[in-house]
């Protein structure tokens, strides 16, 4: 299996560990993945914030770039696949199509209108499967209780997503979870936002979502929480020491990324999957599984 | 006919008591969630209050959370409920303090309208027409999906920003705002811009989470709106605020490097200028980031968004390319139109 890669800015920045874990896994998957290292960040919903059009044609040119190397493309972060989604929406409509066409004309380009964006965990459900995944895990996470954390982009709009064709996805987290032997702890925040995208605007809001989030999740017995977002996994982890002062509240729940849970299911060792990286420690985590 | 159960939460203000009550009833094919409280009232239990009137999806009465997410109970068939969860569970709104059972007070909801002044502000140097104002079809369309919304409050219910702040002021109020910011028989045009861009809990405060989009029973689309406002106040000059300098230091990264870059961001929203005048506010901001990069240089990993890791130099000529295109093309056409355009014929289009 091969994909055209997109890993998204914070994979290759504050989430290296995204990136590395990424590699990992499909490597022992046997998924061959080709970066498209000429491409440019989606916009993530900022540059649409003064402008819209801009956005869509960077994301047209991303994806008009998968459909030249006739490959699938696979995102490794919910906000990039949204992104990416609602501007595929948006060029189904073949003269804003052309419109867009214009600037990608002199690179030989042209979006034809068949991207498909996934994130890995759409694909490992969907191309991958239970049984493959199943043959492949060498330390099933039995004694792990693990809290879903979808944030936004994944979970809504629900039409973009295409969940009435694909059901599967609506709940793709708990069936991952479930399929690596832990237990899933769900929780009223699991879908909703972390407060990432206002970090900078609004700093008490923020992270007083991320504190409500991590502390009702702890409440309800997560030993950790997983997350396909590394803008979620920003808030959660690494701005989570101060989260717990804004909500005034003791907080310790490790944040693992998709591809870090699988790899642990897998047997991969910690360092590979940059588990030792994280703001909050996840040495208690990795003593259960007896790591 | 197949017996149904409904887990109602349930509030008794007199003995401000809170409790969850289970209800079994046989449901009918085509059945909608406030048919069956009616049925749960009429020969169950006649104290169990909520909110109803037109039963068609217009008045806005009855809209309470089923299975977690906002939306009229009249609009939503029971066959639909049970997709998300079975038994149904029925709650009252969120975000608003529960008068009894399924009934909120709606207070705060309908403040935000009144600090938005969500009415029509005629120019005044024109003399008031005999009957109504009017204006074209095509001026109509430019926020007729904005026109629909029936004030059910779904939207206010499910906001993530609400849920933490009372200030903001939330979808239904901004997408009425951006109603009347559109309108040409409107004369403040500038000034709700200025206000919407410049007040605590204006629509910088918005997060993107599509909550609204998604509760939303008439396809309002209000966090689109949202996006819209935010573009227009640009264009029109009120860019002093973190969300405006924000996207202005994301696009300007891009732009260079073709990927965001994570290291100058937060000089860029707290704003270059505010820091070499010696703002005060602007230096706590800068303080306030420093536990966090700390942190991250920790872990290694301020490191690794130091290293501006770019697309690959081919790529970047093109993107660069792409913006200054684009730049241009803005002084001939009005390119966002055309995608906030697409973007609402889509959404409506499979909604």
């Amino acid at each position: 299996m091969k994909y055209a890669f997109w890993p998204g800015c914070v994979a290759r920045g504050a989430a290296p560990e995204l990136y590395t874990s990424t590699l990992a896994v499909a490597r022992h998957l046997g998924i061959d993945l080709v970066e498209l290292e000429a491409a440019a960040c989606t916009g993530a919903g900022i540059i649409s914030d003064g402008e819209p059009y801009l956005q869509d044609v960077l994301n047209a040119r991303t994806m008009a770039l998968s459909e030249q190397m006739q490959l699938p493309l696979m995102d490794i972060c919910s906000t990039c696949v949204g992104v990416h989604r609602l501007a595929a929406e948006k060029l189904r409509d073949v003269d804003y199509r052309i419109r867009i066409n214009h600037h990608l004309a002199p690179e030989g380009l042209e979006y034809r209108g068949s991207a498909d964006p996934r994130h890995l965990l759409w694909i490992l459900l969907e191309d991958i499967g239970e049984d493959r995944i199943n043959s492949l895990i060498k330390r099933p996470l039995d004694e792990l209780n693990l809290g879903p954390f979808y944030g936004c982009y994944l979970v809504r709009p629900e039409r973009t997503l295409e969940f009435d064709a694909h059901p599967t996805r609506r709940n793709s987290l708990e069936r991952l979870i479930s399929m690596l032997g832990a237990t899933t702890v769900t929780y009223d925040g699991m879908t909703k936002c972390c407060g990432f995208p206002i970090l900078t605007t609004n700093k008490q809001n923020s992270l007083t979502m991320a504190g409500t989030h991590l502390d009702e999740a702890q409440r309800m017995g997560a030993d950790a929480l997983v997350t396909p977002c590394p803008l979620c996994h920003l808030n959660l982890d690494a701005q989570q020491p101060d989260a717990a002062k804004v909500i005034d509240r003791r907080l310790e729940l490790p944040i693992l990324h998709v591809p870090q849970l699988l790899g642990l299911a897998m047997g991969l060792p910690p360092e590979e999957l940059g588990l030792t990286r994280h703001v909050v420690d996840t040495r208690n985590l990795l003593n259960r599984l007896g790591v | 006919m197949a017996e149904q159960r409904f887990i109602i939460q349930r509030y008794d203000p007199d003995s401000a008591e809170s409790y969850r009550e289970e209800f079994s009833l046989d449901v009918q094919p085509g059945q909608t969630v406030l048919d069956c409280l009616n049925a749960i009232k009429w020969e169950q239990d006649g104290t169990l209050s909520f909110r109803m009137s037109c039963r068609h999806a217009i008045c806005g009465s009855c809209a309470m959370k089923v299975n977690g997410s906002s939306m009229l109970a009249c609009q939503t068939q029971v066959s639909e409920a049970v997709e998300l969860g079975d038994p149904v569970e029925v709650a009252p709104m969120g975000n608003q303090t529960v008068i009894k059972d399924l009934v909120v007070d709606t207070t705060k909801f309908v403040a935000q309208f009144e600090r938005a002044e969500t009415w029509l502000e005629p120019h005044e140097d024109q003399e008031p027409p005999e009957r109504e104002y009017r204006q074209t079809v095509e001026d109509f369309d430019h926020w007729s999906h904005a026109s629909t919304c029936i004030h059910c409050g779904a939207c206010y219910s499910d906001c993530t920003v609400a849920a933490v702040d009372e200030k903001f002021l939330g979808p239904a109020a901004l997408a009425k705002a951006y109603r009347f910011v559109m309108d040409s028989r409107d004369s403040k045009r500038e000034e709700r811009l200025k206000f919407l861009a410049e007040t605590e809990g204006g629509i910088w405060d918005c997060t993107r989470c599509y909550m609204c989009v998604q509760a939303c029973p008439k396809d309002v689309l209000p966090m689109d709106a949202i996006m819209e406002l935010r573009a227009l106040s640009i264009e029109a000059g009120y860019t002093n605020n973190h969300g405006s300098r924000h996207h202005k230091g994301f696009a300007s990264g891009v732009r260079k490097r073709g990927r965001l870059d994570e290291a100058s961001l937060p000089i860029q929203s707290v704003g270059i200028t505010r820091l070499l005048t010696l703002n005060i506010d602007a230096h706590k901001e800068m303080l306030g980031y420093t536990p966090g990069a700390i942190r991250l240089l920790k872990t290694r990993k301020l490191l690794e968004a130091a290293k501006r890791h770019g697309a690959s130099q081919d790529g970047r000529e093109h993107i660069q390319r792409i913006f200054e295109e684009v730049e241009a093309e803005k002084h001939h056409h009005d390119v966002d139109a055309d995608a906030f355009a697409a973007e609402f014929e889509t959404a409506l289009g499979s909604g």
